[in-house]
């Protein structure tokens, strides 16, 4: 079993907008694909994925609608809005900044 | 944001269908992570457990979600709500105490705030009405006086305050009826009055200019309510004619329904009618009933008018010394003639409702305080276990909020019912139209007082509960460390409430004692068993003063030969009115004055018995007689003001004047009876220069015709009504009252100040009188252990007894102290009220004070008593 790391503060509201930008998925579905995508590095904690997602959709960056799931089950599918996705652009480039900067000051040149 | 709102209140709202939709979307979760476990090769059990284990708390998960969805500040709020509501319903006597307090408090201040606004706030029917001036004539001599016609025509000329200016004259008229014939009261108008008011008529389109000169065709306009009961509200009345004063007048539109004036506006006609049946309308110096609104130009503030409209009239008194030497004008806002002179009144009523709205609110929170002893170990249970302060007094405030409201509620609902009361003591000629009741301005009011409420009472007890010990309160029968504070804050309110009560009955001793001197003012007559009758000969059949003369007459005769009637005369005038006829007399051998310094003395035109009927006294000479005729010589009697400011002492009997200031040309009247002076305006105000003339001698057409009757006076009505109709079936008669009346309605507005005054203080009292008996009783049942421990070391019961009441009597005392130096300062508002009582009268300030340590007294023997009761050792066991 590989190793895994906590998550840092604020980059799972990051993982949760850019797995959803795939396409719609319901939360058990994000915190999959997230642990497949990270090669199983990165494990969401399900006690703070769903208050997240709650968090999200209040804030109006994704939406949710009840759809059956690949199992034939009733699920709760959440999916990108637009300013969801202007979030998603925004942040991803801010966390480029922060890793970038952060490995300069580790490792400089 | 808004989308935010929504978004909690939907997680608030279908809270149902939110909650179940988190179950589902967890349960869903479980399974999946389930049969990904099961499938990895895990035994059941062992999945079941791990599942458990990735989700922790799953409690715990939900409310997070709860709060990442912003359910918790509102959902806090109502939980706050039914906490408090549970709470309520579990202390229904504090509950019912609360509300019942605050019902009255803010019913009292919802009442009397619908009338507050429908007679001085509700904006007048006009449009932009801020700049509308009411403009009259002052001398003197007089006061406030009418405008002359043609003095208007030259303000409005001259002028460059006024963007417009118009004349309004009231009218009269007799409108032959269906059934029974009727007097009418209506405004003749200048042609611009109607446009300058952004007043437009339902029908038709008011005035053309062309009508403002003499000679213009008989059209009115009729109003809306006149339209409804006459016509049927037929819009064909267009066009129709009714006949006014047996004149056909052709009715050219109706003015809309929420039309009023400060008089009753039946029919309104141009000016230029007026003016062709009106000397007035070219003689400068007469001054009939009319008045004069103006619009200040762009601009333009009061003050420069009146500056501007002074040196108008000042250049006009040089230019016509005969008609205007000592004429000035005056203007006020047109609101001001609407509000009448109730305002001070008013504004006192409401102030003092405020008043017993605070000393509920003391009385509120000094229930709050009381269960914030009871509760405070609940309190401090919850702050220990982590609840913040805030939110204590969050949920403190709730309460306080929730009782307010249903105070608030019940409150509205206690002023609908009392609203109409209060309207019916108003008299309608206060009230100028304006209608009372409740409406938006009027419950956002209560909505005020709500909020203003839970100010007064809930932040302090809530602040309290919060600032506890937690340590001390904790302790197993520990004595509370807050109680002392808490003890001193309701001392405090208690002083606070016998404070503003005393205020309160200083305000109503000083309108008691006012109306009682009013109503003991020796008026100069006596009201008893007197019938006052109104009749107007308008029709012209009593153009010529035969005609005239012979119908009162004969009226006269006919009701003196009714069974009952002791006595019965006409007269021009009735005491304690102010609309009386004046004109300048020269007294023989007088030196001549300058033009505006004659004589000016009231004119009344009565019939032999005037005097006899009302019982006025005769302190000289004779009344008239059936002697004093036509054709014989002109006789008067003068009051006594008259005969003392114009004969110095010397007997004014057989002395001459004239009336007017000319007297070349004159006709002498000699004085043969000296009257007691009445109080013709009104019993506050002193008496006037006035000259009684025989009716006789000067004929008038519109009279007042009083009857004393041995009995029940209002019993003649209709056998006088047979008579006039025999007479004359076509002549009104109206404002049929009898003097009783009279006299009341000129105190009206002090009879309804002294009534609601009263009301309100005694609310206050009782209620200041609970609120110390609350405090007194509830210390001393916690001083129980200290006086057992007192009565068993040998005290008497007068120690204790002493000791009990000593605490309410420094209430008491400090909240009188307190009281009258706030009534001081207070009572001076309501000078303009009071009559011939000082406002720091030491009579009723002392009884006030009595009355109030009276009722501290009593309010401190009771739980003193209880204490006395009791039992050392139970004191003592109870520990």
């Amino acid at each position: 079993m590989k190793e895994r790391i906590e998550l840092p503060q604020g980059t799972l509201d990051l993982l949760i907008l850019r797995t959803l930008a795939l396409e719609p998925q319901h939360g058990w579905g994000i915190s999959e694909r997230v642990q497949q995508m990270s090669s199983d590095v990165l494990q969401i904690q399900q006690g703070s994925l769903y208050p997240a997602l709650h968090r999200l959709e209040r804030r109006g960056w994704i939406k949710a609608h009840w759809g059956t799931s690949d199992n034939n089950r009733r699920a709760k599918y959440y999916e990108l809005t637009k300013t969801g996705r202007l979030q998603l652009a925004t942040e991803r480039d801010s966390w480029q900044k922060l890793t970038a900067a952060v490995a300069q000051v580790l490792d400089p040149a | 944001m808004l989308k935010d709102l929504f978004f909690r209140l939907r997680s608030v709202l279908r809270r149902g269908t939110v909650e179940s939709e988190m179950e589902e979307e967890l349960r869903f979760h479980s399974q999946r992570q389930l049969e990904k476990y099961l499938k990895a090769g895990m035994s059941g059990d062992e999945a079941q457990r791990q599942v458990r284990m990735d989700f922790g708390g799953l409690e715990q998960v939900k409310e997070e979600c709860r709060d990442a969805r912003g359910v918790s500040l509102l959902e806090t709020l109502v939980q706050d709500l039914r906490y408090g509501w549970r709470t309520l319903l579990k202390s229904p006597g504090f509950a019912a105490a609360a509300l019942f307090t605050l019902a009255l408090g803010i019913g009292a201040n919802t009442a009397i705030f619908s009338v507050v606004y429908g007679i001085l706030l509700r904006p007048l029917p006009f449009w932009d009405a801020s700049h509308l001036v009411l403009l009259n004539e002052t001398t003197p001599r007089v006061g406030d006086v009418s405008v002359s016609y043609p003095n208007f025509q030259d303000w409005r000329s001259q002028s460059h305050s006024f963007a417009e200016m118009a004349a309004v004259n009231p009218v009269k008229f007799n409108m032959a009826g269906s059934n029974q014939p009727e007097n009418i009261g209506g405004l003749a108008v200048s042609p611009n009055f109607l446009p300058m008011m952004g007043v437009r008529p339902v029908m038709g389109c008011g005035f053309t200019p062309d009508e403002e000169k003499a000679g213009a065709a008989r059209v009115v306009l009729l109003s809306y309510a006149l339209w409804q009961s006459r016509f049927g509200a037929d819009p064909s009345a267009m066009g129709q004619t009714i006949r006014l004063d047996s004149q056909t007048v052709t009715i050219v539109g109706v003015l809309p329904q929420d039309f009023r004036w400060v008089e009753k506006c039946d029919v309104m006609e141009p000016m230029g009618v007026w003016a062709t049946h009106n000397d007035s309308a070219t003689n400068r110096g007469d001054r009939g009933d009319g008045l004069v609104v103006g619009r200040l130009a762009a601009g333009v503030r009061m003050e420069q008018a009146r500056a501007e409209m002074e040196t108008l009239a000042a250049g006009l008194a040089r230019a016509y010394p005969e008609a205007n030497d000592q004429f000035g004008v005056n203007l006020r806002p047109l609101r001001e003639a609407f509000s009448g002179d109730v305002r001070p009144a008013m504004l006192v009523l409401l102030g003092a409702a405020i008043f017993v709205l605070l000393v509920a609110c003391a009385n509120v929170a000094n229930l709050f305080l009381m269960r914030g002893a009871v509760r405070a170990k609940e309190m401090a249970l919850r702050i220990a276990i982590g609840a913040s302060r805030g939110r204590i007094i969050r949920q403190i405030l709730t309460e306080s909020f929730l009782v307010a409201l249903l105070g608030g509620v019940a409150g509205v609902c206690l002023a609908i019912a009392g609203i109409p009361a209060i309207a019916r003591l108003i008299p309608p000629d206060t009230l100028a139209g304006a209608s009372v009741g409740m409406n938006g301005a009027v419950l956002l009011f209560s909505a005020a007082l709500v909020v203003l409420s839970v100010l007064v009472f809930g932040l302090a007890p809530a602040l309290h509960s919060a600032r506890g010990n937690v340590h001390a309160e904790l302790k197993e029968g520990g004595k509370t460390t807050s109680a002392g504070a808490r003890n001193r804050l309701r001392g405090l309110l208690a002083t606070s409430e016998v404070a503003l009560a005393l205020v309160l009955l200083v305000g109503a001793g000083l309108m008691m004692k006012s109306l009682y001197r009013l109503l003991a003012v020796d008026s100069g007559f006596r009201s008893e068993h007197v019938l006052k009758l109104e009749m107007d000969l308008r029709t012209a059949q009593y153009d010529k003063d035969p005609a005239v003369i012979a119908f009162w007459q004969q009226t006269l005769d006919r009701v003196r030969a009714l069974p009952g009637v002791e006595s019965a005369a006409v007269g021009t005038a009735i005491p304690l009115t102010d609309n009386h006829d004046r004109t300048d007399i020269t007294v023989e051998g007088m030196p001549l004055p300058k033009p505006g310094s004659f004589p000016h003395p009231d004119i009344h035109i009565v019939s032999p018995d005037y005097e006899k009927t009302l019982e006025i006294r005769l302190l000289r000479g004779r009344g008239f007689t059936h002697a004093d005729q036509e054709n014989v010589p002109r006789v008067a009697m003068v009051n006594s003001t008259l005969a003392q400011r114009l004969f110095h002492g010397t007997d004014p009997i057989g002395k001459r004047f004239t009336f007017g200031n000319e007297p070349g040309r004159a006709t002498w009247v000699t004085i043969v009876g000296v009257l007691a002076d009445t109080k013709m305006y009104g019993l506050a105000n002193p008496a006037r220069l006035e000259v009684y003339v025989p009716f006789r001698q000067a004929a008038s057409n519109g009279m007042v015709l009083l009857v004393k009757s041995s009995q029940e006076p209002t019993a003649l009505v209709s056998a006088i009504r047979g008579i006039v109709a025999s007479i004359d079936k076509e002549q009104p008669i109206f404002r049929i009252a009898t003097m009783q009346e009279v006299v009341n309605a000129s105190v009206s507005t002090r009879r309804i100040t002294l009534i609601l005054l009263g009301l309100f203080s005694a609310l206050a009292l009782v209620l200041a009188g609970i609120g110390i008996y609350g405090v007194i009783s509830y210390s001393a049942a916690q001083r129980s252990r200290e006086i057992g421990i007192r009565m068993a070391l040998g005290a008497q019961r007068g120690d204790v007894m002493r000791l009990v009441l000593a605490q309410g009597g420094k209430i008491s005392a400090a909240g009188i102290v307190i009281g009258s130096a706030a009534s001081l300062g207070l009572t001076r508002l309501m000078a303009k009220l009071l009559y011939s009582v000082s406002v720091v009268d030491p009579a009723t300030f002392a009884v006030v004070a009595f009355v109030l340590a009276l009722i501290a007294t009593v309010a401190s023997y009771i739980p003193a008593r209880r204490a006395l009761q009791v039992d050392p050792l139970v004191a003592l066991r109870n520990e």
